[in-house]
């Protein structure tokens, strides 16, 4: 009879179960993650940190952007994670980090040597901070530029508008019967403010003073809120008062607009050769926003507070994050958030040129956030309601303005 | 336990899962300063959301919005449905195939009717204006005064097909022998409709009117996709005005109190639309 050795046996059991070990080791981790072209950048970079990481699987939960709140909130509140890394809107990271939702940061930013933090351009990163504690790390900016059709401001004589005022008096002058000398987005809530803001800085104006007290009601502010509706009356395309993002994009690559106020972004997409703007691709130039003081937009990586895989979803972010990363996903197409990729001559090389990473330097340099702070999402609302009733001529700027601080008084 | 208990057991279980749980739990929210993100400083308040709601000047603005919406809206689909239902019964060959026809809107998921219409009414691109411009028209269908209006018209749009069905459906049961009889008596047909047609279709327009009525009251996804409630608050529906309150600012003791002065204005809403039907 024929027994088996069992030291034979035994190393047979160790293999098997040494072999299930590893296999039960890798991690996955789930990333929420908006819809944007950003993200199809990040997942092909991702198939690289997954060659890297054999043992760190990322699955990403793609979705548009209005589903994202509802979608973080509900995994924030479970009592383990279904998203283990988030992607943070910047009005939201205050309310967020306050609610106990994200993790902090500072020492894993700190255990990575090299990894740099400071070289993330100062408005972006300061965004990640919440009472002193890092609790996001910039993933792509959304600064406003000014974009304009080169070829019809040329014709002008007129130099690229640097005040509130030359830049009404351009877009008066480009408009026509059949072109709109600014296309405009006063639709009610996030677009207007996102919008009008620029007006307000530009004119020295603010929402809170630097002691938190509601001042968006100030002469600055109404005379800001008096500069939009004219141009809108005198230079929008008719019947536009609900236009978001979308139509304003389409009504200057169909040539049917001289200007907007948009993502600074949006400029290589608009130049891009066969894309949407067709024969007009390559006319098109980013400038600061007139006044030179932009509204600021950045979405930053966060970890769950409540994820059970906090270590790979750092592992992810720093790597995705890092320098070397970071600058083959800008040259890839992604909006840039260290400044040493955006003055990178390769960068610019391979990227949209130098022109357009200096210009937008500048415009980062000196923008400021959309809104911070607890309850950002309802300020902009509010605010946003108000403008847009202004711009419906239901109220004047004025009232609109009180009506918006008084509400902001009440909310507080 | 009696048999029919136990065979009652697990519906009743169910329903209160489903049902009970959350009814109960959205009035404990609802006397309560219940904010998603300060779950640990959770307050009882009382009827401060109630007292909060009633003076809250926005509640009743969306309110009001809601009310004119329900109403345009569900009166244009009784006479539109009504009358297609009337046309359709006439065909004799293309009855299968008209209907089919008349009932796609039904079938689009009102999301996607929103963003349709958003582009199809949208001043520079949209078909809808370009042909308008064409005889010499030129309309601003989502500024101040036609905002709420085209939100009725597409709701009008998607729903008239329901009306039309739950009609012809209506008319198709009705007894040939009165009618026979009015035709025998020289009545006019526009007699006929008026004494016959509309008393014996009573009931299926009670029915009809109330499941319309209630469906309009939910109205969110047109104003979701198309206006955000602007111009200012002219399109702000109740059901936008508790989502934002709810789950974009994250406050669900103002929300779900919200949503309770709703359910009590649709009951009583409901109660007298059926009392005056019924009467009538």
């Amino acid at each position: 009879m024929n027994h088996p050795n069992p030291w034979r046996k035994a190393s047979f059991l160790a293999l098997t179960l040494l072999s299930g070990t590893f296999t039960a080791a890798a991690a996955e981790i789930n990333v929420i993650i908006e819809e944007v072209p950003e993200y199809d950048i990040v997942r092909e970079l991702t198939a690289q940190f997954e060659a890297e990481y054999p043992d760190i699987e990322v699955n990403f939960d793609a979705m548009p952007f209005d589903a994202m709140r509802d979608r973080i909130l509900t995994s924030s509140l479970a009592p383990s994670a279904v998203y283990d890394v988030i992607i943070v809107d910047n009005p939201w990271m205050t309310e967020f980090a306050r609610a106990g939702y994200l993790a902090p940061l500072d020492e894993r930013i700190a255990a990575i040597p090299g990894y740099d933090f400071s070289d993330f351009l100062a408005p972006l990163r300061e965004i990640g901070i919440v009472d002193g504690t890092i609790y996001g790390v910039p993933y792509y900016n959304y600064a406003l530029g000014l974009i304009v059709r080169e070829d019809l401001l040329a014709a002008t004589g007129r130099g690229a508008p640097t005040t509130l005022d030359e830049y009404r008096a351009l877009a008066r002058e480009l408009t026509t019967e059949s072109m709109a000398g600014a296309a405009m987005q006063p639709q009610r809530g996030y677009k207007i403010m996102e919008e009008w803001k620029n007006w307000l800085y530009a004119e020295g104006g603010e929402v809170f003073n630097e002691q938190g007290e509601v001042v968006i009601n100030s002469p600055e502010a109404v005379a800001a809120l008096e500069a939009y509706i004219d141009t809108y009356e005198t230079s929008a395309p008719e019947n536009s008062l609900n236009w978001g993002f979308d139509e304003a994009l389409r009504a200057v690559a169909g040539g049917r607009a001289a200007t907007m106020l948009s993502y600074n972004w949006m400029l290589p997409t608009l130049n891009e050769e066969g894309g949407i703007a067709g024969e007009r691709a390559g006319r098109f130039k980013l400038y600061e926003v007139p006044g030179g003081k932009a509204v600021l937009g950045t979405w930053s990586w966060s970890i769950a507070a409540n994820s059970e895989h906090a270590d790979d979803a750092w592992t992810f972010i720093s790597w995705i994050t890092s320098k070397p990363i970071e600058k083959e996903r800008v040259m890839a197409g992604g909006a840039p958030v260290r400044r040493s990729v955006i003055e990178d001559p390769q960068v610019w090389a391979e990227g949209y040129g130098e022109d357009y990473y200096t210009t937008l330097v500048g415009i980062l340099e000196d923008a400021a956030p959309l809104a911070r702070g607890n309850g950002a999402e309802e300020v902009i609302n509010i605010v946003g309601t108000h403008l847009n009733a202004a711009v419906a001529g239901q109220k004047t700027p004025q009232e609109a303005l009180d009506d918006a601080a008084a509400e902001l008084e009440r909310m507080r | 336990m009696g048999l029919r208990l136990r065979f009652l057991l697990p519906l009743a279980l169910l329903l209160t899962g489903i049902l009970v749980y959350p009814l109960v739990f959205a009035g404990w929210i609802s006397v309560h300063d219940y904010q998603l993100t300060r779950l640990s400083d959770i307050r009882f308040t009382g009827a401060e959301n109630f007292t909060d709601t009633f003076r809250n000047p926005n509640f009743w603005n969306a309110l009001g919005n809601t009310l004119i919406f329900v109403l345009g809206a569900v009166s244009l689909e009784l006479v539109l449905g009504l009358a297609l239902a009337l046309l359709v019964q006439r065909l004799d060959r293309a009855r299968h195939l008209a209907r089919s026809l008349l009932l796609a809107p039904m079938f689009i998921t009102p999301i996607a009717v929103g963003l349709l219409f958003r582009f199809l009414l949208n001043a520079e691109i949209g078909v809808i204006p370009f042909l308008l411009r064409g005889v010499g028209l030129s309309i601003d269908w989502f500024g101040p005064q036609l905002a709420l209006f085209s939100l009725i018209l597409i709701d009008t749009w998607q729903w008239t097909p329901f009306m039309f069905l739950m009609f012809l459906a209506g008319l198709e049961s009705l007894p040939r022998s009165p009618f026979e009889a009015a035709e025998v008596d020289g009545a006019s047909r526009w007699s006929q409709f008026l004494h016959l047609t509309l008393p014996l279709l009573r009931p299926v327009v009670l029915v009809a009117l109330i499941i319309r009525s209630l469906d309009a009251f939910k109205v969110f996804e047109y104003v979701f996709a198309i206006t955000r409630g602007g111009p200012g608050t002219s399109t702000e529906t109740i059901q936008y005005l508790i989502y934002q309150t709810g789950f974009r600012f994250y406050r669900l003791g103002e929300a779900a109190a919200m949503a309770f002065v709703l359910v009590a204005v649709t009951l009583v809403l409901v109660f007298l639309l059926y009392t005056v039907l019924r009467r009538s």
